[in-house]
Formats: structure tokens, C-alpha cells, sequence
């Protein structure tokens, strides 16, 4: 039945999510066609809207029983290609399955349906004096289940580690529709860490229809410094100083030369100086009586690391204005290329200075502009390649530039994707960092959850038939 | 030589073989294996691995053999791969914060080696400070720093991993991020040898403290003090360890003759000061003992080896807000213990996890204690595993725990599991009874 939804089918879908939770006409798939990396296209068979675990249950055990292949989505915020459907595939969609189910103060710990968007749980929990710490720059947008699937990090995931360290429990929906609950605060079961396996399967072991996760209380005090760098390896350099020192910043990210004239050019002009190389913001959160000492130390080190200007901020207000250059590069960005490739990957902090000028160089040589916004505490790199869809030439460049980029932080000891997964866009590179060997046994894994291979079909692992070495 | 242990000393070297009859030191749970046979690499632990596969050989893998006696006792032994030649610390970075070493290295060897350079490993798991971290991973097994900074599974980067088979997967890597592909490196963690043999972990360091402080508070019964350090656990302060700890009732010295909550402290002066402030404030308690350095870490250093000499462990979890009531569930665990045997029973709980450990020195034998033993184990199971809890029987003596089991039942996930442990142990060669029962 590739390409249409029997009639029969569809009517079953219909009597389990309700009329309007499947979605059919064109003109209406075409807001499923990519995700935020929207270089791959494609439009589901049809997109449908369960509201719980059941529903999903159903939905799955139907879909299975025809053989069709389902593809979860969030937000569609990934940046790899990951909720991608093709027209023999259904889509489901979790933007319904949107409820904060309980909040249990007390023991600190949450449970959320998979659609509930993350910076919704944090603001939820706010009037306990608690949080939720893994906060990607999408956090006003994205999914905790997105966030699930991609095991995904963000600027303060320095200090408090990324996703995988706050989910403790899982309800999954695999393929034919069998609903199993994995972990759970308060207890400790046998078997293995499946939480933690899940965590990062990117939509393709089964669906998260209910998670737990743990939260943390909110730190008493915050402090930010920017640093503004001449050149754009004296900032990589001071990165590794403060890291090497012992400090521990909440966050650590690095906006370069290019960002910053995307940014100032833009309404979220900031008042950085367009002819710096790069700019750190470096965040201390905690007791307040520690964090002016931390600061002092970061201070030093951005100082001999040849900083030109540092300033800090304490209050709510001047932080937000240090941090204006960092939340908005992405949307400054695309004011001034119709194209953005957001590249991720990370390798380890002592060769950021390095790595960045080696991608400096790739820049240039495929005369394109690469600007970086990223993790630098982490390592976790974003160079950015600026293009336009429309010309082939450029097209080409890009690729054969991300291939080199990839390549040189996996020289350098790194790995190709640090939080954006691997989805469809990594495919090709999957081989560099892992043997075959290795990619069979995701592949076996994978099998254990998902018989059929029908659950997000087509991403994480090669072709494995393919020759590669 | 038995035939085993021939075979391998022919493969490998006399030299690395122990022979069946000299095995009791390296028994699992009371089981004897024929042979010990000691890698000095990873090709060697994959080469044993192939050949136990190919000939169905039971292996299970030793650190530095110090819990043997403990988790789901294996059905038999045939070899026991004894990772103590494979203890070398292959890199070190400490801008990256990172080290890779062998898994035979000793916790306290590697802390030093850490410690000597300024950087730090928050790992305190139960038992003798020199157990491997290979052991450590492999068990999951997480002290009371995890409250301040997380399971294990929170600072391993990678590993090598030898599969049952004999192929040698690297999982992860040496970087803090990374989703290049599925997670099969949770999966190792805390997956007692059934999946493969550990042979080299690459560990996530940190800064060194620069102060160790401890705060020890009074409670007048088990119960107030369960409940003062459930309420510490909950403060806004930051704390790397919150415990509430328990004697054992004969006893009568010093600090240890009431239950007492311990709250450590990692952080410079001024945070420290503060943070003493706020806990104080927010319980409205003050500490009767403030140690720092030494003296703070000997408190906890106690607390990480007070299973030492037991005969059963006890692992009780419910949510950490009904830790008092968790510790009232204990009463009737008082009947099993021998009266005659100093510190008879003792307790010491993660608040912030709400996990409850009981320390039994010894069992009372008298008539039918196996039964009786048994059905209260089986009975408190299943009252905490009804309210959402668990019991994990940590160590014990094997005939009971071959009864009761280890830890609960695994329910509708069970073939999940074995369908996970096939993939990498296609012959069962890797006792997959001790983590799926
Ligand atoms: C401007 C911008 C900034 C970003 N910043 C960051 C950042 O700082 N850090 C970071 O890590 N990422 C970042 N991202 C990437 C993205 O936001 C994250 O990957 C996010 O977690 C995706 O969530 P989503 O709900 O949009 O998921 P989707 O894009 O809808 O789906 C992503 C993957 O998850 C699967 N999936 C979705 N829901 C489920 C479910 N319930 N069960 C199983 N699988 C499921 C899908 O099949 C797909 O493979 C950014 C993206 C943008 C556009």
C-alpha cells in the first residue's frame, strides 16, 4: 500500500485517536516533511496524533499487523534528519501526549508524557525551587521525548551532565504494540541499564510514552563573564585553561567572528564588537558565596589567554544581555544565508584551539563561511556552514567540507556527533568512528527491540551490505 | 591439571593458569571453578572468551577477587578470568580530564594515581577500597558520593568490551558527548560480566577537592534520623554525601552509640561555611562533630567498607521521602541476626536515593533458619516491591540467595533481556543467570 493509507486502515487509526488525530492531506503533511535540518525532505503516508500510552499501543499494533513502518516525532526540532518519514511510512506525532502527569516534589522527580516541551517541565516545577537542567538552545521548542531520543545536551549540561543522567524511567511502546516500563526512582531491579540504552535510540527501538525524570533544586546565585578574543584559538586556549584549572562552569560556550556579525547585524545586536575573532560566555551557578572566587580565577585565565575586554554580570537583567549573542545566533544566522548546516561533533578540549583553525582553513579552501557557536566546556563543537540550497556548486562544497571537518575531529580524537545524533544526515560518517563489528552490534540490539527493522527505518546504522573500512 | 586448565596453559602459559585445585580463593558464591586463568591483554580475554564459547566453558570475570561472594550465584564455574595482570593505565590527560586504564587497576591505585596530579575520581562503591574499577563498572556499584555526583555510568566515557564470543567492541569513546550511534556502553555498565569481560574503561576525572568537611547530627532513634536526613537531602545546599548510619545495637562507643546522619561536604571554605549555614537553618539542627580533611573522610571511609565482615548485605529501596518508614520495615529483619555477635546489625542509607543498606554480621542458625530466612526475605520483597520498592540481596549465603534471589523478578521484560545477553553471548557462557535469574 505504499504511498496511500488504505481506507480501511484509516478509519481504524481514526477509531482509536479520534477523527482529527490523523493528518492525510498534502497540504497539511507538508509541516512533517523535514525536521530543523532541512536539507532532507520527504512526506509521510500520514501523520497520527495518539494521546497516551494506549493509544500509541494500539496505533503500533495496528501499523505492525500491515507491516508499514512508523517514524516518532517531537517538536521536529532535530537537527539530523532523525523524524523523517518517507510515503510508505506513518508518522507519530506526540505533540498531543503533552501533559506533566505528576510532580513529586518531595523526592524530586517528574513524570511527563513525551510531547510536553522542555522548558514547559522547568517552568512547571519553578514554584517548587526546582528544575530541569538539560536545556538545548531549542528548549522553548523541542521535546522531552525529542530530548530522550537524541540524548540531547545544551549549554549547562557542562556542570549538570545532559539527558541520559536525568531520565530514570521509561514507558516504551515497541513496534507491535507491547507496552514494557523500564526503571523507576526508588527501586533498584535487576537486568540492564535499558534506560540508559534507550536514552539516545533516536525513535528506533520503540516510542518513550511516559518518562521520568529527576530534577534539581534551582542554584541560589549565578554569575557571567564575556570574554571578547582577538583570535579565535586564544579563546580555545582559555577553554582548556579554566577546564584544566578545575574550575567548573555551569556553562563554557564560545561565539566566533562570524556569529558575532550575524548577531550584531541582526535586531538581537548585543553590543559585542564585530571585529573580535571570538567571544567566550562562561556562567558560574551555585552558592553564591563561591561564585566571585570562580570568576576572579576564569578572570586570569581569559586574561593570559590574551582576552581584550571581559565583563560580568550578576543580576538577571545583565546576564540575559551577555548571553544575547549566544541564544540568538542561530536565528541571526538565518537573516544572512538562506542555508544553515549546523554541523555537531566533539573531540577533546585540549585540541579545540587546533581543531578551530583547521575548520578555519576548510572554510576557506571551499570558500565558505563556517561560523561556530558552541559548547566549548564540553568540547562540543558546532561549525556552521552558511550556504544556498539553490546552488549546486555550493551544495557540493558543503558536503565535501563537513566530510573534511568530520574528519579532522575524529583525527583529533573526537566523535561526529556530540548531541544532534545521528539520524540520516551521519550515516556516511558512522563508519569512522566505529568498526563493523561495533555497527552489528547496534544492529543486533536494534533487533532484540524491533524484529521487523520497521521502527525509524534507515537511520543510526549504515548499510552495513556496503563496503567500508 | 584437569583438562581445562591444561588446555589453557597449552593456549596460553602455565604461568597463567591456576589449576582446579588451588581455586577456593577464587570461588564464586562457594562455587569452585576447574581453572583461573590470568589475561595479560585484551586479545588473550578475547582468545579465552572464543575458545570457552566454542567448547561451553562458564566463565565469570574477577577484578581483584574481593566480591566474589556477591550478586545471583552463577548455576557452576568452569574459568575464572582474573583481570589482576591487566592493570595499566594506557592514557592519561589531564587537560582533558580523562584517563584509560586497564580494569584490573585498583580503585585506591587509581585514586592515588589521580590525586598525585590534582584530579579526583568520585567513586566510593561498598567493599574493600582496592577492589577494580573493572569490578566497580561492571557491578554498577555506587557509594554514597552519588548523591553529589551521580552513578558511575555518569563518568564512564568508553570501554573496551570482550564479548562472550570473543569480539572486541569498543563502546564510547574519550569525549564528554557523544550519540554516535546506540548506547551500548549503559548497557555494559552494571551488567555483572553476563554480556562480556571488561577489558579497559576510559573514566571522566574531576577537580580535587580542596576541602573535605563532615557534619555529623544526632537523631534519637533510627526513625528521627531517617527523617532529619531525608529532610538534609532535600535542602537547596549542594552536598556531595548525606547518610544516615546505624551501629548495630550492642554497641556502646563514642559517636557510634545513637544512629547518626553524616553530611559531607566537597567544596572551598566559603561554600562550605554556607552550605553548613543553610542545612542547619533549613533542619533546624545543629551538628554535635564538624570534621574536616582526614578525620571527614575516615567517617565515610567507615561507611564505604562497613560490609566488609557481614555474612548478608541487604539493599532496601523505597522513594527517598519514606525512608522512615523503610527503616521501620526493618524490625522484624532483627529475629535473623545472631545476638551473640557484636554490632549484630547496621544500617546506612542514601537519602538522596532512598536505598537502605543493612549490614547483618551473622545469621542466627538455630533450628529451620533457612526457611524462616527465606520467607521473611521473600515476605519484605514483596511488600517493598508493592509499594514500588525493591530488595536486592547484595551478599549472602548462596543457598539462600539461590531461594530468594538476588533481586526481583524481571516480569514481562525478562525476554527483552535474554534476547540482549543472546546477541552478545551467543553460547551462555557468561552465567546470564546472575543478572536475568
Ligand atoms: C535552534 C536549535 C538549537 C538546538 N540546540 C540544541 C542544543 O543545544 N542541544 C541539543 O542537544 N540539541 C539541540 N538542537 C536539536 C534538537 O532540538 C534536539 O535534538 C531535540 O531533542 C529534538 O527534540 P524534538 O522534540 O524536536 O524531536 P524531533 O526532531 O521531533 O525528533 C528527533 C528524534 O527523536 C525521535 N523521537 C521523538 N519523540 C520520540 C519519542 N517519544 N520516542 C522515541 N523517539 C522519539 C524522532 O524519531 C527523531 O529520531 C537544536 C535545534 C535547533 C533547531
Amino acid at each position: 500500500m505504499p504511498g496511500s493509507l488504505a481506507k480501511s486502515l484509516e478509519k481504524k487509526l481514526k477509531s482509536i485517536v479520534g477523527e482529527t488525530g490523523v493528518i492525510l492531506d498534502r497540504d497539511r503533511l507538508l509541516a512533517y516533511e523535514s525536521d530543523g535540518l532541512t536539507a532532507y525532505r520527504s512526506l509521510p503516508m500520514a501523520v497520527v496524533f495518539p494521546r497516551d500510552t494506549i493509544e500509541v499501543s494500539k496505533v503500533l499494533g495496528l501499523l505492525s499487523k500491515e507491516d508499514i513502518p512508523v517514524v516518532p516525532r517531537g517538536a521536529g526540532t532535530g537537527l539530523s534528519g532523525g523524524a523523517l518519514a518517507d510515503d510508505r511510512s506513518v508518522m507519530v506525532a506526540t505533540s498531543l501526549m503533552n501533559r506533566i502527569l505528576t510532580i513529586d516534589s518531595d523526592n524530586r522527580i517528574a513524570l511527563v508524557q513525551p510531547g510536553v516541551i522542555n522548558a514547559d517541565l522547568t517552568e512547571a516545577v519553578s514554584p517548587f525551587g526546582l528544575y530541569y537542567p538539560p536545556d538545548p538552545s531549542s528548549q522553548s521548542a523541542c521535546t522531552l521525548g525529542g530530548n530522550v531520543a537524541e540524548n540531547s545536551g545544551g549549554p549547562h549540561c557542562l556542570k549538570y551532565g545532559v539527558t541520559s543522567r536525568y531520565v530514570i524511567g521509561i514507558t516504551v511502546v515497541t513496534y507491535d504494540g507491547t507496552i514494557s516500563r523500564f526503571g523507576g526512582f526508588g527501586r533498584e531491579l535487576g537486568g540492564y541499564d535499558i534506560v540508559g540504552l534507550f536514552v539516545g535510540s533516536e525513535g528506533c527501538f520503540g516510542i518513550a510514552t511516559e518518562i521520568e525524570v529527576c530534577l534539581l533544586p534551582k542554584p541560589e546565585g549565578a554569575q557571567t563573564l564575556l570574554a571578547i578574543f582577538d583570535r579565535l584559538e586564544d579563546a580555545g586556549k582559555a577553554v582548556t585553561t579554566i577546564i584544566a584549572d578545575g574550575l567548573l562552569p555551569a556553562a563554557l560556550e564560545i561565539i566566533d567572528g562570524p556569529t558575532i556579525k550575524a548577531v550584531e547585524e541582526s535586531i538581537y545586536a548585543g553590543g559585542y564588537p564585530t571585529d573580535a575573532e571570538a567571544a567566550l560566555v562562561i556562567e558560574f551557578d551555585g552558592i553564591k558565596a563561591g561564585l566571585s572566587a570562580d570568576i576572579e580565577r576564569t578572570t586570569v585565565h581569559c586574561r593570559e589567554a590574551n582576552a581584550r575586554d571581559i565583563s560580568t554580570a550578576e543580576s538577571e537583567k545583565e546576564r540575559e544581555v551577555l548571553w544575547q549573542g549566544r541564544k540568538k545566533a542561530f536565528g541571526a544566522m538565518g537573516r544572512i544565508a538562506p542555508d544553515l548546516l549546523v554541523q555537531d561533533a566533539t573531540v577533546p578540549r585540549s585540541t579545540l584551539p587546533d581543531v578551530l583553525r583547521r575548520i578555519s582553513e576548510i572554510g576557506q579552501s571551499y570558500k565558505l563561511v563556517v561560523a561556530n557557536v558552541f559548547h566549548a566546556g564540553d568540547g562540543n563543537l558546532h561549525p556552521n556552514i552558511l550556504f544556498d540550497r539553490s546552488d549546486p556548486d555550493e551544495v557540493e562544497r558543503v558536503e565535501l567540507a563537513s566530510k573534511e571537518i568530520m574528519a579532522v575531529c575524529v583525527e583529533a580524537g573526537g566523535t561526529i556527533t556530540g548531541e544532534h545524533g545521528v539520524g540520516l544526515d551521519k550515516l556516511s560518517y558512522m563508519s569512522l568512528v566505529h568498526s563493523r563489528e561495533e555497527l552489528e552490534a547496534m544492529q543486533v540490539v536494534k533487533r532484540v527491540f524491533d524484529p521487523k527493522g520497521n521502527m525509524n527505518p534507515g537511520k543510526v546504522i549504515p548499510d552495513l551490505s556496503e563496503d567500508f573500512s | 591439571m584437569n583438562s581445562i586448565a591444561e588446555f589453557l596453559a597449552n593456549k596460553l602459559s602455565k604461568r597463567q593458569v591456576v589449576d582446579g585445585s588451588h581455586t577456593e580463593g577464587w570461588a564464586v558464591c562457594n562455587r569452585f571453578p576447574h581453572a583461573v586463568v590470568s589475561p595479560d591483554n585484551e586479545t588473550q580475554v578475547a582468545q579465552i572468551l572464543s575458545l570457552a564459547s566454542a567448547e561451553g566453558w562458564v566463565c565469570v570475570p574477577s577484578g581483584k577477587g574481593t566480591w566474589l561472594k556477591g550478586g545471583h550465584p552463577p548455576k557452576a564455574v568452569d574459568v575464572v578470568i582474573n583481570m589482576a595482570n591487566m592493570d595499566h593505565v594506557s592514557a592519561y590527560e589531564p587537560d582533558d580530564l580523562f584517563i584509560t586504564t586497564e580494569t584490573g587497576l585498583g580503585l585506591d591505585i587509581l585514586s592515588r594515581y589521580a590525586l598525585d596530579r590534582g584530579q579526583w575520581l568520585p567513586f566510593d562503591p561498598p567493599g574493600v577500597k582496592g577492589g577494580s574499577i573493572g569490578a566497580t563498572i561492571s557491578t554498577a556499584s555506587a557509594g554514597s558520593l552519588q548523591a553529589g555526583f551521580g552513578r558511575p555510568r555518569d563518568h564512564i566515557l568508553g570501554v573496551t568490551l570482550a564479548t562472550g564470543d570473543g569480539r572486541l567492541l569498543r563502546l564510547g569513546g574519550k569525549v564528554v558527548k557523544n550519540v554516535a550511534g546506540f548506547d551500548l556502553l549503559k548497557l555494559a555498565i552494571g551488567s555483572w560480566g553476563t554480556l562480556g569481560v571488561l577489558t579497559s574503561v576510559t573514566v571522566r576525572l574531576h577537580p580535587a577537592p580542596v576541602l573535605d568537611r563532615t557534619l555529623l547530627f544526632q537523631g534519637t532513634d533510627v526513625s528521627s534520623a531517617a527523617r532529619l536526613a531525608n529532610a538534609i537531602s532535600r535542602s537547596r545546599a549542594s552536598f556531595a554525601a548525606v547518610e544516615m548510619i546505624t551501629s548495630g545495637e550492642q554497641e556502646d562507643k563514642g559517636i557510634y552509640s545513637l544512629p547518626f546522619v553524616a553530611v559531607r561536604i566537597l567544596e572551598p571554605l566559603p561554600v562550605a561555611e554556607e552550605i553548613t549555614r543553610i542545612i542547619c537553618e533549613q533542619v533546624h539542627a545543629t551538628p554535635f562533630m564538624c570534621l574536616e580533611g582526614k578525620d571527614s573522610q575516615l567517617i565515610f571511609d567507615d561507611i564505604q567498607t562497613m560490609e566488609n565482615n557481614a555474612e548478608m548485605v541487604l539493599r532496601l529501596s523505597l522513594l527517598p521521602s519514606k525512608l522512615s518508614n523503610l527503616v521501620e520495615r526493618t524490625k522484624e529483619l532483627r529475629e535473623l541476626v545472631d545476638p551473640n555477635v557484636d554490632r549484630g546489625i547496621r544500617m546506612a542509607a542514601h537519602a538522596s536515593t532512598g536505598v537502605l543498606r543493612i549490614m547483618i554480621a551473622r545469621l542466627n542458625r538455630r533450628k529451620g533458619w533457612l526457611e524462616m530466612l527465606a520467607s521473611s526475605l521473600s515476605n519484605l520483597r514483596y511488600l517493598l516491591e508493592s509499594e514500588g520498592g525493591s530488595m536486592v540481596i547484595s551478599q549472602g549465603p548462596p543457598e539462600i540467595v539461590e531461594i530468594v534471589g538476588a533481586r526481583g523478578k524481571l516480569g514481562s521484560v525478562t525476554e527483552l533481556m535474554r534476547g540482549l545477553q543472546k546477541e552478545f553471548d551467543p553460547s551462555s557462557i557468561l552465567a546470564p543467570e546472575r543478572i536475568i535469574g
